[in-house]
Parts: structure tokens; sequence; C-alpha cells
């Protein structure tokens, strides 16, 4: 239970400095930001929802902690109010509607390339020496340290251009009413399936990598020779003995792998078209709708957070040591 | 002389049997001297409009010219200096940051330690890609200088809890415990007797740094937050991209830069793996593995006819 509450508390500690990050970095840049603010609206808005706006982000004559109280309470409260760039439509709002798609695009990819990734490094490393042990991971990993915007746009060009095998961009055919029908259901599925690839591609090549690694260091454990002495059958040791234990690296690794998700998926989404949270950060910096933009920096980090969580519950039920 | 043949034996045994380790070495070193030796094996400077726009490759523009006229063979070269210059000293800030909070916070442990990591442990939940679009879009059009610099101060601290734990398993070695009891001041035994020690993965880890900004700024530059005027990799991609070459057919505008982008990142990674197998024989694979059931092979047989 300690284990659980020292990690909120971190998890916490970690959303108050991405909101302090986002307080101070407009206060730090040359120019005035109320200026900027005013540039980007580009007369979209009237004077005086303006000046509102802007007190309630805290850009107010007060000392500065009193601007920072009155950015929490905004930003706590969850009402940020309208999005310049798409006025009047309000932040919270353009938000959830291109949250789902994030979330359904990494959490698939990421789920499809931890359980494939996973068996792949558990046969490489059974069968070590083979074919697979020898050639998979490392062209995996050649082909993933190819940057995801380079990885996404062959992709896009070979598979959507000129094969013209799936559609261009969106995340769903837009003549079509969003729904849970069929039609539309399919739809979004043959939309989704190059970004996934490309997600797909530039991410198994660690989980295969971890799980080859940890696997290859557990079978040197005495418990092993142990299981082999006692003529279990070899497939029973590796499953039952082995990749138990093995698994625990391939669960600390999640963490590290979503902000990586996170990052391609920003790649992909403005190669793809995808309107999901990357395609809208990429949009408000193009139109210098800095407080979409930091909006959109804080539900990922927030994403990123919560995917953390769920990391360490699980940690918590493979691992009995932490459950005393 | 002495230490030149020792390096030189000790580079000769690393590269024997290791195919990725030559194959990355290759790569890379191929790449590094086109691009040091671009004004010498290229005709056009790389911002002169040459040709007219988007022609294909010919026998005068061997890899054809960009929308606005320019020599994407001249340029790929000249732009790759300034994407390994990126590259390479967003490594060298990452990984003296990285060492020094490492090694600081794995040896006087204490107050020190907690504070450091958890400045580590907060900057390594933050997904860095959007940590790095926020302060790149507040900075605006940032140059190359300014991009390794964010690279190399955002990305430590992984490499950082690395270096703490391989410092906390040194402290306990004898040979630093006798040069605490004889009386050696700190800074020197963290220089002279922690550092050494810890050279294999500093290597390893500036190779991977130099992975990561390759791929970073190639990605930032794409998505038009770096400066469009400098001609890099990544703003290479970003003309093409901006310019619709793909639409267009113009294959070669993007196919090109990727490739540069991508090759120096696979020779990266295979010798960062090649590192790996090295430092830790377990995990190798392939002839490594044929070597070592040949040489079991001829034990066990010996042992018979014992």
């Amino acid at each position: 239970m300690s284990f659980l509450l020292r990690r909120l508390g971190f998890y916490l500690v970690a959303v108050f400095v991405a909101i302090t990050f986002n307080f101070i970095m407009p206060r730090l840049m040359p120019g005035d930001p109320v200026d900027a603010l005013f540039a980007s609206a580009q007369g979209r808005l009237q004077p005086e929802t303006l000046t509102a706006y802007q007190e309630m982000l805290g850009f107010n004559d007060g000392p500065i902690w009193s601007q920072y109280l009155q950015y929490l309470k905004t930003t706590l409260s969850g009402d940020l109010g309208p999005a310049i760039m798409l006025f009047p439509t309000p932040v919270t709002e353009v938000l959830g509607n291109t949250l789902p798609w994030t979330i359904f695009l990494a959490g698939t990819a990421t789920l499809f390339s931890v359980f494939v990734g996973c068996f792949i490094g558990l046969f490489a490393s059974y069968n070590r020496g083979g074919i697979v042990d020898r050639f998979v991971p490392f062209t995996m990993s050649f082909i993933a340290s190819m940057p995801q915007a380079v990885t996404a746009l062959l992709i896009f060009f070979i598979f959507a251009l000129t094969l013209r095998w799936f559609p261009l961009s969106f995340g769903a055919d837009p003549d079509l009413e969003p729904g849970w029908n069929w039609v539309y259901l399919k739809s979004v599925a043959r939309h989704a399936v190059l970004p996934m690839v490309t997600l797909v591609l530039s991410m198994i090549a660690t989980w295969i990598f971890t799980m080859r690694n940890a696997m290859v260091n557990v079978l040197g454990e005495d418990y092993i020779t142990m299981a082999k002495a006692k003529g279990l059958a070899p497939r029973r040791i590796m499953t039952h003995y082995a990749a138990r234990n093995a698994i625990l690296p391939v669960v600390t690794a999640v963490s590290m792998a979503l902000g990586f998700a996170v990052a391609g998926q920003v790649f992909i989404e403005t190669v793809f078209n995808y309107p999901g949270v990357g395609q809208l950060i990429i949009k408000s910096v193009g139109a210098r709708d800095y407080p979409l933009m930091q909006a959109c920096f804080l539900l990922i980090v927030i994403f990123v957070l919560v995917a953390n969580f769920l990391a360490d519950l699980l940690y918590l039920w493979l691992d009995p040591r932490l459950r005393k | 002389m002495k230490f030149f043949q020792t390096t030189l034996a000790k580079l000769a045994k690393f590269f024997r049997g290791n195919t990725a380790g030559i194959i990355g070495t290759t790569i890379v070193g191929v790449i590094i001297i086109a691009c040091l030796s671009a004004p010498l094996i290229t005709d056009n400077a790389p911002n002169k409009r040459v040709a007219r726009g988007h022609q294909p490759p010919s026998a005068e523009l061997i890899l054809g010219s960009t929308r606005a006229g320019k020599d994407v063979y001249s340029q790929v070269l000249h732009g790759g200096r300034t994407s390994l210059f990126v590259a390479f000293s967003a490594a060298t800030v990452t990984t003296f940051i990285a060492l020094g909070v490492g090694v600081t916070s794995g040896y006087f442990g204490g107050r020190a330690d907690e504070i450091l990591m958890a400045i580590t442990n907060v900057m390594l939940v933050f997904p860095q890609l959007p940590l790095l679009i926020v302060l790149a879009a507040f900075l605006g059009q940032v140059g190359p200088p300014v991009i390794a610099l964010i690279l190399g101060l955002t990305s430590w601290p992984w490499g950082a809890r690395v270096m703490r734990s391989q410092t906390l398993a040194l402290k306990n070695k004898e040979f630093i415990t006798a040069a605490e009891v004889m009386g050696e001041a700190k800074w020197r035994i963290i220089v002279f007797e922690i550092i050494p020690n810890l050279i294999s993965l500093v290597a390893g880890m500036f190779v991977g740094a130099s992975l990561y900004a390759i791929g970073a700024q190639a990605g930032l530059e794409f998505l038009g937050l770096g400066d469009p005027t400098v001609v890099s990799w990544g703003t290479m991609l970003y003309w093409a991209q901006s310019s619709a070459a793909f639409l267009v057919g113009a294959w070669w505008d993007f196919i090109v830069p990727g490739t540069a982008v991508a090759l120096m990142g696979g020779g990266l990674a295979l010798i960062n793996i090649s590192i790996d197998q090295v430092s830790n024989p377990k995990l190798r694979t392939g002839p490594y593995l044929k070597i070592w059931r040949r040489m079991r092979a001829q034990v066990e047989a010996k042992r018979r006819r014992d």
C-alpha cells in the first residue's frame, strides 16, 4: 500500500511541475505574452473577451504569486476557456474530440507491440543462435532506429500514395456519420492500419530486446538448472519458470516506452493527418495558440502519468515482494 | 607508441567476429567522412539555385533538385554536417550531465542523492518530444546550436540513473575503500578511480544519445520548429513536406534525406548493440555461439579421451 501511495504522491508532484512549467514558460520568453495572445487572436476575439481570457490565464497585473494562484485555479478547475485557433469552441471540447483517437492509436499499438515483441523475444531466447535470434532483433532495431517521421513518410509514400491500399488522411471517412455502426467502425479500422503499423514498427524492437535479454539473464539462474534437473519439459521451464521472472524488467520498460509512443504519435498523426492530440499540438504551434498548445502538453503529460500508474499496478500484481 | 598499440589491439579485439559492430562502424564512418569532405566532392553550393524545380536524378544532378532548384546531393552532404554537429554536441552535453549527476548522486548519497534523483525521476516521466515542442515553440524557429542545447539539457535522466547504479556498485569495491583510507580527495577519487571504470558505459551512452539526437533534431525540424533557412537533414524533410514533393512525384526530395537519417540512425544502433554484447557476453548470438559450442565440444572430447 505504501508503494502505491508513494507513487501517487510522485505523480502529483510531476503534474504540479508540468503546470508550473506551463506557467513559467510564457513569462520567460522575450516579448509580452499578452501581446502574443492578442496577435494570435487576429481579431477573432472581442477586446473584452480577450481581457477576461487573459485574466483567467493569470496574466493580470498582480504580483507573480497571485498570477500563479489564478493560473492554478483555472487549470485545476478544468475550464480552460475558448480555443483561440478554433474560436469559440472551448479548449476542453477540442481536447475531448482528439483524445479518444490518441488513446485508441497509442493503446492498441502499445499492447500489440508488447505482446508480439515479448513473444518474439521469448522465442529468440528459446532458440538461442537460431535464425530468428540472429536476424529478427537486429533487423527490427535497425528499423526502429529510423526516426519515426522518416518511417511514417516511407510507409505513407508506399502504401497510401503509390499503391493506394489505404486512405491518405483522417481518422475515418469524413462523409460518414460517426456512430457505433459497422460501416463507420470499418472505416476507422482502415484509416488506423498504417499509423498503427508505423507505431508498432518503431516500438516493437524495444520489447524484443528487453524480453530476450531478460530471458537470457534469467536462464543462467540456479532454479532453471534445478528445473532442468527435475526433468521438466523445456517448454514448461520456458513459460512457467523463466518467462514469469523475465517479465518484470519488461513492465519497468513500459514507462519509458510510453513517452516514446506519444512522441511517435506526434509525427505519425502529422504525416497521416490523423485527428489526435499530437496533430493538435503541432497545429496550435502553427497558429501560435499557445494556451491550447500548453493544454495539449498538460493532457499528454497526464495521459503518460496515468499509464505509468497502471504499469505500477501491474507491477504490484506481478511482484509479490512489493505487497508485504 | 605503446598506448597506440594497445588501443589498436583493443579495437581489433572489439571488432573480431562482431558483425553488427563492423557494419555499424562502416556505415557511420562513411557518412561522417562524406559529410566532412562535402566541399571537396560537391560542385554546387547547397543553397544555390542550379536547376529548375524538382528535376529527377540525372547525369548532372545525380540526386535531382529540390522544389527551389537546389542540388539535393550537395544539400544532403552539407546538411549532414549540421545534423552531425547537432547530434554529437547534444550527445556530449547529455553524457556530461548524466555522468555528473549520476556519479555525484551515487558516490555522495544522502541528501544530494535524494534531491538529484527526485529531479531525475520527474524529468524521466515527462514525455520528451512534447516538452521539446513546447520549448521550441516558445523560443521560435530555433537554430542548430539551440536545438543541440535543448536536446542535451533534456535527455540526460535515463543515463544519470544508469551511471548512479553503476557508481553504487563500484563504491563498495576494495580499491575505492583503499583510496579513501589513504586520504585521497573526494574529487580525485571520482575523477581518477570511479570515472575510468565507467568508460564503456559512457561510450555506450554517447552513441545512444547521438542516435536519439539525430532523430529528435530531424523530427523537430520536420515539424517546422527549426530554422528553415539552415540546411540540414531535418529542414530538407521539412521543405520536401511543405512543397508536397510526394504528391507531385518528386520522391528523391524525400527519400534522399530520409535515407541519410535512417542509415545514420541504423548504424549508430548497430554500434550500440555491439557495445552491449561485448560488455555482456551473455547477450551474444550467432557466430559467437558457434565458436562457443565448438570450444565446448573440444573440451568435452578432450575430457572423454582422458
